[in-house]
């Protein structure tokens, strides 16, 4: 039985239909990237996942049950078991990065203080934070806050993670830290995974297997060397990352060409 | 043309509509959570001393303006007719009934309310009442039920003081600045006034701080549209809270007062 289970998903807002008939699934222990171009549907498909949203059609099964049926108390029961890293970490701005990161510990466990603290230390360490805990976040700088976010979705230790464009708007070097974490966090958790992400260089590092939605539908879904050599036109100019091709609704504007006079 | 202004009309209503049952219904779900567990006492306390301890100083100094003004209106009034005695009953009669749980309400929604559309309102642009959501949390239990607790408990608190600073005020106008005997005041500033009527009064500020808080969260949570969504939240907190305060004022004291 596969741990996430996305079946015919279709999300639309108004008349702009963003998710149409997706189907993905993700097995225990496995590391799904998704990739697509801005506005494809790929952060729709994580908040579906979760139930942040309400689909119009289809379901995500979760470990077999269907998130769209549960109750709410059932569906924050369900939550406990999921990580979620956002986009731009969504920290608890009045918290430091203690309180944040121990926040979920505080609220589900009966940790003592001590405990706590220690679970807290933990998960800084295995994203490379070690004491920054009575810091603020607005004290971090963009790649410090996505990792605190990494190590509060670890905290309850979660049997899935969910990264929502983790690297985006960092530079290389720290694109780089982000990918080994997640990285390390897959060896050292062995959680499942799905990770959305533009950057293609850790997507091959981190995926067992890539997905790639367009325009609201997946095009693909398969293991990372197949992925390479997909024949279809939108998944090679993504991989070309040329403006030329069927990946833009609205063509591109012409390269100019300087005139050099000597 | 008119099937157009029709359809405009339908829509406008229907939105209404729709709003007003979405506040119901998120009202109901704070009603509800408060018997929920985990209790967030920190939370709980750090709230009470937001909504009140940080707010005497506005509801003193409102009450006081509006106790002076109150006085300095009746002495004038009732010189006119040789019946300046009939100041200090007015005066409490006044007070107690009627200004200071309206007038700490409606400072309450301006201080209290705004803050907390605002808070919220930047907490849901930012994504951080999906990350309470993600983390297993109801924002509605751990975002709602301290504020809402502090403010019914404290609103009823802060009417009391504003009754006290009222009696304050007309003593320094009646008493102080226009002569009248201090123990003649002191004495008629309750003569007109019952019992009940201070449980109306504490009956009006715990109606109103249940409205503040529940508008204020509620315009909060549903902000949207990042910066201008979060500069509308509080004005438009402001303006509802401060409406159903003067609405609710009108029934309440048809109810309690027959």
């Amino acid at each position: 039985m596969p741990v996430i289970d996305v079946v015919n998903l279709s999300k639309s807002f108004g008349r702009k239909v963003v998710l149409d008939g997706v189907n993905l699934t993700v097995e225990e222990g496995e590391s799904l990237v998704v990739l697509g171009g801005s506005g494809s549907g790929k952060t729709v498909l994580l908040r579906c996942i979760l139930g942040l949203f309400r689909p119009e059609v289809g379901h995500v099964a979760l470990e077999g049950r269907i998130v769209q049926e549960l109750s709410r108390d059932e569906l924050f029961e369900a939550r406990k078991s999921i990580g979620m890293c956002f986009q731009m970490a969504a920290l608890f701005d009045s918290m430091s990065v203690e309180e944040n990161v121990g926040f979920a510990l505080m609220r589900h466990t009966t940790m003592t203080l001590k405990e706590r603290a220690a679970r807290v230390d933990e998960c800084l360490n295995m994203v490379g934070l070690k004491g920054t805990q009575k810091l603020r976040p607005s004290e971090l700088s963009g790649g410090m806050k996505r990792r605190v976010g990494f190590a509060r979705a670890i905290a309850l230790k979660p049997r899935i993670l969910l990264f929502d464009e983790p690297t985006t708007g960092l530079d290389p070097v720290m694109t780089d830290v982000i990918g080994r974490i997640i990285l390390g966090l897959k060896e050292e958790l062995g959680v499942t995974s799905i990770t959305i992400t533009h950057d293609l260089k850790s997507a091959f590092e981190i995926a067992d297997r890539i997905a790639m939605l367009f325009r609201g539908k997946c095009l693909a879904v398969e293991k990372p060397d197949a992925f390479k050599v997909n024949p279809h036109p939108v998944i090679q100019q993504f991989l070309r990352g040329d403006a030329d091709g069927p990946f833009l609704q609205d063509p591109p504007p012409p390269v100019s060409h300087r005139q050099h006079h000597s | 043309m008119l099937s157009q202004l029709l359809e405009q009309l339908g829509t406008k209503v229907l939105e209404v509509v729709t709003e007003a049952g979405d506040f119901v219904t998120v009202s109901g779900r704070s009603l509800l959570a408060i018997f929920k567990r985990p209790f967030d006492g920190r939370n709980f306390l750090y709230q009470l001393s937001a909504v009140g301890v940080n707010s005497i100083p506005v509801v003193v100094l409102t009450s006081l303006a509006v106790a002076m003004v109150f006085a300095v209106q009746l002495a004038y009034g009732f010189r006119t007719f040789q019946a300046e005695g009939l100041a200090g009953q007015v005066e409490g009669l006044a007070i107690v009934r009627e200004l200071a749980p309206v007038i700490t309400g409606l400072m309450m929604a301006g201080r209290v309310g705004s803050a907390m559309a605002a808070e919220l309102g930047t907490m849901q642009v930012t994504e951080q009442i999906d990350a309470l959501e993600c983390l297993a949390t109801d924002p509605v239990h751990y975002l709602f039920v301290p504020r809402l607790l502090a403010s019914a408990l404290m609103l009823p608190l802060l009417t009391g003081m504003a009754i006290y600073v009222g009696y304050l005020g007309g003593f320094i106008l009646l008493v102080l600045v226009q002569g009248q005997s201090a123990y003649v005041y002191s004495q008629d500033f309750y003569k007109l006034v019952s019992g009940r009527d201070l449980i109306i009064a504490l009956t009006k500020g715990f109606v109103f701080g249940l409205i503040i808080a529940l508008v204020g969260c509620w315009r909060g949570y549903r902000t949207r549209g990042g910066a201008e969504g979060v500069g509308n939240a509080p004005t438009s907190s402001v303006v509802t809270s401060s409406l159903w305060i003067l609405v609710s004022d009108f029934f309440l004291t048809k109810l309690l007062l027959v």
